[in-house]
């Protein structure tokens, strides 16, 4: 019992990361506080519930369609509704409130078309439902799956932020963004780029969480949360914080769930997140600002 | 060749520039001296793109109205200012921070000559590549600021108060360096409080107090002169 409680927090700890990830890169590069994040995991999934029930694409193969969908998606939502609010910005904070506040509102609107498409009931559907024993756990297929494609993803993810010119580019806009001007960094393209890169990582946990657990309309605030949670627990903008940060919460609530009660879960993630502010306001990672 | 015209800069009510006019050559060295608060940041900041100068203002390098663009696409045209407070990326590694300074499609191809290039200039920058820049000491952390901008391949090369902070030594090095600089043909814009050692390196320099230029020579007239001596000790000047 105890390997599976500690398998199955690994992979929702993982998924956690990976959707943190994404957060993050909005956060710290367009200083974007997206609250619609969750939203467009949600959106996520239930794209993946519709190709695997009505149109026979499992959801691995949807990911070749969805990752570049929601890539353009969030392109647009930047331009449409983020775009004005940069150009009236006087400074990052700015920008900040009114991006909580437009995203505040674009969370209602995807909520509010989802339940009129599906309505306010908990969906999912079979995937790769057999059983697999590992270190003597019997895990479901699609979790040992959907685990590995998060770390595929993520670690890909990884490496093109710290290898690749864009990826440095982008580090470097979230660091100094008047200094990535004097570099010939397009600021507003980076940005643009940052948050539909961001939203495409969404979706992918969007997709790889709806393999395996159950889903409904109203769940995207949870994703919001919980991704918030693991980027300030992590250290604001650092990627192996959100990682670490991610399984500590995942492992945590499988164990909760599997030896306490599962009702619990929420409660013991702000109790270990209001453990590591108190203990480290800046994150596990994270450094103070001076 | 880098030539100002009649730039006027406010920043609201208060007029920072007014109606300069200044030209940097290729292969020279040119200063800029004058007291805190002259405009001298912001005449280099308006060249880079980073303020909105007046309507009327000229700013042209080989051809190009930098007025007309944005500061990311001004690098382009072969313009590189290291900012006052250097502007370098602390998170980043020094490799990175120079790998950035290549961003600009204009450098692309030279990168690794650059490269090569900065790291026979600045030599301690070779021990240093892989350690994050904000770990570094103050003069340290101003080559990697111009060996970022050197990277960019640029013509015209602005530097906002390189010596602030410096050790007299490190200053002495500093400006070694931008005299190597200079015999690879980018010209050199220096705005600088420390008259004495920018004038010894320099070709030519301009005087500037309240937003206005007051006056131009060579750098070996301007050395001799009394005058720099009263302008650059700032009387008259905010």
């Amino acid at each position: 019992m105890f390997s599976y409680a500690l398998f199955s927090g690994i992979t929702l700890g993982g998924m956690y990361a990976l959707v943190a990830m994404g957060l993050t890169l909005q956060y710290g590069v367009s200083r974007i506080m997206n609250l619609a994040y969750g939203e467009l995991v949600i959106v996520a999934s239930f794209v993946a519930f519709v190709f695997m029930t009505s149109v026979g694409i499992n959801p691995l193969v949807g990911l070749l369609i969805i990752i570049p969908a929601s890539f353009v998606l969030n392109w647009v939502i930047y331009r449409i509704l983020l775009t004005p609010l940069v150009a009236r910005a006087k400074n990052r904070g700015m920008l900040e409130v009114d991006s909580i506040l437009a995203t505040f509102g674009l969370l209602f609107i995807v909520q509010g078309v989802l339940l009129v498409w599906f309505g306010g009931n908990y969906y999912s559907y079979d995937f790769l439902n057999n059983a697999v024993d590992i270190f003597g756990a019997t895990i479901a297929a699609n979790r040992l799956v959907a685990l590995g494609f998060a770390v595929v993803i993520g670690l890909g993810f990884y490496l093109i932020l710290t290898r690749t010119r864009m990826g440095t580019a982008l580090r470097a806009v979230a660091v100094d963004p008047t200094s990535a001007r004097l570099v010939a960094i397009d600021v507003n393209f980076a940005s643009c780029f940052a948050f539909a890169l961001g939203g495409a990582m969404a979706a992918v946990g969007g997709v790889l969480v709806s393999m395996f657990l159950t889903f409904s309309t109203s769940m995207g605030v949870v994703f919001t949360m919980k991704a918030l949670i693991v980027v300030i627990m992590g250290g604001v903008g650092n990627m192996l914080g959100a990682l670490i940060a991610g399984l500590i919460l995942g492992v945590a609530e499988s164990l909760v769930a599997t030896y306490i009660d599962p009702g619990l879960t929420i409660a013991v993630t702000y109790v270990i997140f209001l453990l590591v502010l108190l203990i480290k306001p800046s994150g596990l990672f994270g450094r103070a600002t001076s | 060749m880098l030539d100002i015209k009649n730039l006027s800069v406010s920043y609201g009510k208060h007029a920072a520039l007014r109606e300069v006019d200044l030209t940097v050559d290729r292969g020279e060295i040119v200063v800029m001296l004058g007291a805190n608060g002259a405009g001298k940041s912001s005449l280099l900041k308006a060249c880079a793109g980073l303020i909105t100068p007046h309507d009327g203002t000229h700013i042209d390098l080989s051809g190009n109205e930098l007025t007309a663009l944005s500061a990311h696409k001004i690098v382009e045209t072969g313009l590189a200012l290291v900012p006052e407070g250097r502007g370098i990326f602390g998170e980043l590694t020094v490799r990175e921070n120079l790998a950035l300074g290549a961003f600009a499609k204009r450098a692309r191809a030279a990168e690794k000559q650059n490269l090569d290039r900065v790291i026979d200039l600045f030599p301690k920058l070779a021990e240093r590549l892989d350690q994050a820049a904000r770990t570094m000491s103050g003069g340290e952390q101003q080559m990697v600021a111009i060996g970022r901008a050197l990277m960019s391949n640029p013509d015209i090369l602005l530097l906002d108060e390189p010596s602030l902070g410096l050790s007299p030594i490190m200053t002495g090095e500093l400006f070694k360096a931008l005299a190597a600089i200079r015999k690879t043909g980018v010209g050199v814009l220096l705005v600088e409080q420390n008259a004495h050692q920018s004038l010894a390196i320099s070709d030519r320099g301009y005087l500037i107090e309240n937003g206005a230029i007051t006056g131009q020579d060579t750098a070996k007239a301007l050395q001799s002169d009394p005058a720099v001596q009263k302008a650059f000790l700032g009387l008259g000047a905010a």
